[in-house]
């Protein structure tokens, strides 16, 4: 399984992640910031938990990239 | 000699407080992203708003928005929500670089500022943007002959903004200064993939760095290992020359900086500015600014490229150069307004008679003082250490919020 977090509130809507994992990332246009699709949120954590291990590549490009390094993925 | 505007950075209400305290004319502020300080974990909110314009009207300080990141399709509805949302909240103007942040101020009625990344260097730039601004900042790159003649050409050729004022001039009189033109840089992008043109700019020009030729191996002799890293603009020394120049507004950088740096710098500017205007601007009191302006962070000082060096001059550490540090003692427990009297609880070092503290607090500001006498635990002591409660009669109030300092030397590196 494959697990990703993102720390909404503290992005800076630099795109990064939505150019590297378009299918997992995506740009708000309310509030500029990165949407973690089909996340739930806990306490402003947004986590995603897939059974798909083909996001993962993408998922930790995403994660690497981020300047503010609000993105975490991890496999179990 | 025409009025000079003050402005000072305010990164929280900490620093807010201190500019009106010191006596700022206008203070800029960022609302979490969008601005060149997205990065920095103290940033003001959406929320703020409305209480930033508040206590900044009742002391009749003007009030700018910085938007002036590099703008992407998505962030265009977050732009246009913060500008309607700062324009109902009062806020005085918004400090724009990107086109459609200038456009969607100017369809909500706001005045706009041009932020020093659009970079003007020249009187038909600034024309250009006349047709969208009141008030510009020219680029840090021009020298003080170069920004007179601009001011000239703007009172003779009577270019008017949208107000039908003549277009003010602002530059920057104090602060850090980087290696990028006019603060557009790539280095962080490149290295760590993070931009310093959305506000997530990762320093990499205050490192060492040594240049070798990739063919032969040879290491280049250099007298700094830091290359890239200039010194702090500072403009006190030669102020008259500032103001002779025809600027309307002189810009404090700083928003990262601690509120005592915000009290400090803004005091000195204010009473060299005021002393321009009464004729008693002297060497002496030069001096005695330049002193204390070092007591807080600094990288050393030099004149920018306004009086025409050739050569940036670059400073010879990572950090700070500041005279003075300060050391967390204790947070703030209870004031007695008819004694006025403050409780303090002492949570780390000591704290004696003689020393100077400092409080710090989002109502409270930066404020300092020398304790010339202390109670503790309720009995006349000259020490109070970890644990004990301290009363001092204060000239200020102080809240719960609030942080007890003691100012300390601080041995300078060099």
């Amino acid at each position: 399984m494959v697990i990703i977090t993102l720390q909404r509130k503290k992005c800076i809507g630099c795109n990064y992640c939505v150019e590297l994992a378009p299918n997992q990332f995506q740009m708000s246009k309310k509030d500029g910031k990165s949407v973690l699709l089909h996340s739930k949120e806990k306490k402003g954590f947004f986590t995603l938990k897939s059974n798909d291990a083909l996001i993962f590549d993408d998922c930790d490009n995403a994660a690497k990239a981020c300047p503010v390094k609000i993105i975490s993925v991890k496999q179990t | 000699m025409q009025k000079i505007e003050l402005m000072a950075p305010a990164g929280n209400f900490e620093s807010l407080q201190a500019a009106l305290d010191n006596g700022a004319d206008s203070i800029y502020f960022g609302v979490e992203q969008l601005n060149m300080r997205a990065r920095a974990s103290i940033n003001f909110t959406l929320e703020d708003l409305s209480e930033i314009a508040k206590r900044c009207q009742a002391k009749n300080v003007r009030t700018y928005l910085t938007l002036n990141t590099i703008i992407y399709d998505h962030d265009l509805s977050i732009v246009k929500t913060l500008i309607k949302k700062a324009k109902d909240a009062n806020i005085t103007a918004v400090i724009a670089m990107d086109q459609a942040v200038i456009m969607a101020a100017r369809e909500a009625g706001m005045e706009v500022h041009i932020s020093t990344q659009i970079n003007i260097t020249n009187i038909e730039t600034v024309k250009f943007y006349a047709m969208f601004a009141d008030t510009m900042v020219l680029s840090r790159e021009l020298s003080l002959r170069q920004v007179k003649k601009i001011t000239e050409q703007i009172e003779k050729e009577q270019v008017k903004g949208p107000s039908g004022k003549l277009v003010e001039i602002e530059i920057f009189g104090h602060g850090a200064l980087c290696m990028a033109v006019s603060g557009k840089c790539y280095l962080s992008l490149h290295s760590q993939n993070s931009s310093a043109n959305r506000g997530a700019c990762k320093q990499n020009c205050r490192k060492k760095y040594t240049v070798i030729d990739q063919e032969t191996g040879f290491e280049m002799e250099l007298d700094n290992e830091y290359i890239m890293s200039p010194k702090d603009l500072c403009t006190i020394d030669f102020l008259d020359e500032v103001a002779d120049a025809g600027i309307k507004v002189l810009k404090i950088e700083g928003r990262g900086r601690a509120p005592e740096y915000v009290a400090k710098v803004i005091k000195c500017y204010r009473e060299a500015i005021n002393s321009l205007e009464n004729g008693t601007y002297s060497k002496d009191e030069v001096i005695t600014w330049m002193q204390t302006l070092e007591t807080v962070y600094n990288r050393g000082f030099w004149s920018g490229y306004y009086l025409g060096q050739k050569l940036g001059e670059w400073s010879k550490g990572s950090g700070s150069h500041a005279t003075q540090k300060k050391v967390y003692i204790g947070k703030g427990v209870h004031f007695f307004p008819k004694a006025k009297v403050g409780e303090f609880k002492i949570e780390a070092y000591n704290i004696n008679v003689g020393d100077t503290v400092l409080v710090t607090g989002p109502t409270t500001g930066a404020k300092e003082l020398v304790v010339e006498a202390m109670m503790v635990n309720d009995e006349k002591n000259n020490q109070g250490v970890k644990g004990d409660s301290v009363t001092l009669k204060l000239p200020f109030r102080i809240r719960q919020s609030d942080k007890l300092y003691k100012i300390v030397e601080h041995k300078v590196e060099t």
